[in-house]
């Protein structure tokens, strides 16, 4: 996905500035000028002049402002994206609730189900595996506190 | 000799070496997977190196690494598909190899090579950072800040075709390391609100992150759309490859040499090396005409070069803590995180450790050889895994990863949001590397600067008082110069390459 370096240059001048703005208050060390704002600041300038810089020559070249270059249709590349990201925010909100076994089963099995267009009996399959291998590497091995949410009672 | 006894006796324990081989057979199977690469293997393996000693937890990412970029060579002469981009100068010419039959040649030259460019590498690292580490040890803090300055420097410099992007990256990567405490001052800063970001971002989230979820989400939307061919078999590896080594003995010495050099300039990384002494073979070859048509030259030249580069790198990167390139960056954090900052200490205080290291690399650039051969006898297998089902995997080791070392879920998110920054900003050419570098490097900028001007009373020009830092500082603005040259440069050329365009409208 092409942005036009115009809006890129913008949005980074404006976090710049939101930087250079949200520092004003740090406190320099004593009896001279610089601190733990100095860093934030330079930070934050140079990032608005690059963006400047950025913004004025994506406008010179005056491109669209979107542009889609990749072999793959957008909504497809669109429906990626989500599904990761939705597979990661479920994660975080499912698995103190239903443990990471289940999640973990039913994220892979969806997920692999799903890119390998419906063959279920190899999805159903590694996500099996992977999670149980996965829960004795981290769990067992690392002890790494993986919850097992409503498990916890099935198993106690 | 007793520290090299002890170093030894390190190495050639059980579990040391079963790291080794296990990681080297993970490094193996990521880098043979075309679009998987060896800095992602470096970050998928990250977490569990969290959980290990010092010593194994580099001996992994050393062993990984290494034959991840010998992998990567396989799918470029089976599929005309590079497995990693350090292998994309020459995947080409052993396609072409291939299609002459001469299939197991290409491979077995790239793999032999290899091992001849990495041994050359440890060599060269072993010899040299010691020396420089002598040197380095009396550095201060103004060295310091000027160090890492001219690391994030190059790495801007030689990121890319466009130094303005690599620039605004890294001014990100910086933001990023600001979050938290100060280090120096202890002030609160970009925190939100959220006391878990007062130790600052963690290292691992971002690294995962960056490297695993944005290559993740590049590479998804291609499952299923993409076809990739069966793979042919290999038949008769290491056939003539001792003949043709030996013939362009000096191309492999070179390639070795200049790789490492490569590496070890912050930024730059195997995959240029490999560019560099392939275009170089091929300046100073007797036959330049027949590269691109399957000839094993440059194929000798590159392949050599790209895995010196991978111990070159570590050069800056444990004698200073500056890391020349991504995978070194990722280590130098792996380290930060065990309570050891690489440094010119390092080899007075842990000098077992520093040899200990060195052998490794040694071990693990000789086991290319078995391994990669066993890589090549079953890469049909490897390439037969379908993305489908790989992908999802890979995905959820990234979730728990993230969450294994400070078991917090809000790390996952963090992983989650600079994924999705990197892959957006990488859809835009803006390259990665500065950004991680600046990651590590920022604190250490920061921290050096403070303390240099605490010790100053505030005097900036003290910073250059010293001559080896006056020395750095030049570099640094040098470097500068050449960055706004050059993207002053680009901008003419393109404004150029547009106004035609606009006359005939």
């Amino acid at each position: 996905m092409r942005i036009n370096d115009l809006l890129l240059g913008a949005l980074m001048a404006l976090l710049g500035a939101i930087t250079v703005w949200a520092s004003r208050d740090f406190p320099s060390m004593p009896r001279q000028e610089y601190g733990a704002g100095t860093f934030p600041t330079i930070v934050g300038v140079m990032l608005v002049i690059l963006g400047g810089v950025l913004a004025l020559r994506g406008w010179r070249q005056q491109g669209a402002l979107f542009a889609w270059q990749s072999p793959v249709a957008i909504k497809h590349v669109l429906l990626c994206v989500c599904a990761v990201v939705m597979a990661i925010v479920g994660y975080v909100q499912l698995v103190p609730i239903l443990g990471f076994p289940i999640v973990s089963l039913v994220m892979l099995t969806a997920l692999i189900g799903w890119l390998s267009a419906g063959r279920w009996l190899l999805a159903v399959s590694t996500a099996l595996i992977a999670t149980l291998l996965i829960w004795l590497t981290f769990a067992e091995l690392l002890l790494v506190p993986l919850s097992l949410g409503i498990l916890e009672e099935v198993v106690y | 000799m007793m520290d090299l006894q002890a170093a030894l006796g390190m190495v050639f324990d059980w579990q040391v070496l079963l790291t080794i081989v296990a990681a080297s057979m993970f490094g193996l199977f990521i880098g043979a997977i075309p679009g998987l690469t060896a800095t992602m293997a470096t970050a998928l393996l990250v977490p569990l190196t969290f959980f290990m000693d010092p010593l194994p937890a580099i001996a992994a990412i050393v062993s990984a690494t290494a034959m991840a970029i010998v992998a990567g060579d396989i799918p470029g002469a089976l599929l005309r598909i590079p497995g990693t981009p350090a292998s994309a100068a020459y995947t080409d010419e052993a396609w072409r190899m291939g299609r002459e039959g001469r299939i197991g040649q290409a491979l077995g030259v790239n793999l032999v090579c290899s091992v001849i460019g990495g041994v050359i590498g440890v060599a060269i690292l072993a010899f040299f950072a010691p020396l420089v580490a002598d040197f380095a040890i009396q550095f201060t803090s103004d060295e310091y800040f000027w160090l890492a300055l001219l690391g994030l420097s190059c790495a801007v410099l030689v990121s890319g075709s466009d130094p303005l992007k690599g620039a605004i990256s890294m001014l990100l990567g910086l933001l990023i390391s600001m979050v938290g405490m100060s280090s120096v001052s202890g002030q609160m800063r970009f925190i939100f609100g959220i006391p878990e970001l007062l130790s600052g971002i963690s290292i691992l989230p971002v690294l995962i992150g960056l490297f695993a979820i944005a290559e993740l989400l590049r590479r998804l939307p291609e499952v299923g759309k993409l076809n990739l061919p069966a793979a042919p078999t290999v038949r008769r590896p290491f056939e003539g490859v001792g003949r043709i080594t030996w013939r362009y003995k000096g191309g492999v010495a070179r390639s070795g040499v200049l790789g490492t050099l490569i590496g070890a300039l912050p930024g730059a990384g195997a995959d240029i090396a490999s560019w560099i002494c392939y275009a170089l073979a091929r300046k100073l070859s007797r036959t330049p005409e027949k590269f691109g048509t399957g000839h094993p030259e440059g194929l000798v030249s590159a392949s050599s070069a790209n895995n010196a580069a991978l111990s070159g790198a570590y050069i800056p990167a444990l004698v200073f803590g500056i890391p020349g390139d991504t995978i070194t960056a990722i280590i130098i954090g792996v380290l930060m995180m065990k309570g050891i900052t690489p440094g010119p200490d390092v080899f007075t205080t842990d000098t077992v450790l520093v040899y200990a290291i060195f052998i490794v690399f040694l071990l693990a650039n000789l086991l290319l050889l078995p391994l990669g051969l066993l890589a090549i006898r079953g890469a049909r297998h490897i390439l037969a895994v379908p993305a489908a089902m790989l992908y999802p995997l890979i995905l959820l080791f990234c979730i728990v990863g993230a969450y294994a070392t400070n078991n917090s879920m809000l790390d996952v998110v963090i992983m989650l949001i600079l994924g999705l920054l990197a892959w957006l900003l990488a859809e835009n050419e803006f390259p990665i590397g500065p950004m991680i570098l600046a990651v590590i490097l920022g604190p250490i900028l920061e921290g050096n600067f403070l303390r240099s001007m605490i010790k100053a009373n505030g005097d900036v020009l003290m910073l250059v008082d010293r001559p080896i830092a006056a020395t750095l500082g030049t570099l640094a603005i040098l470097v500068w110069v050449a960055i706004i040259v050059s993207t002053l440069w680009s901008m003419r050329r393109t404004s150029q390459a547009t106004a035609p365009q606009h006359n005939n409208n």
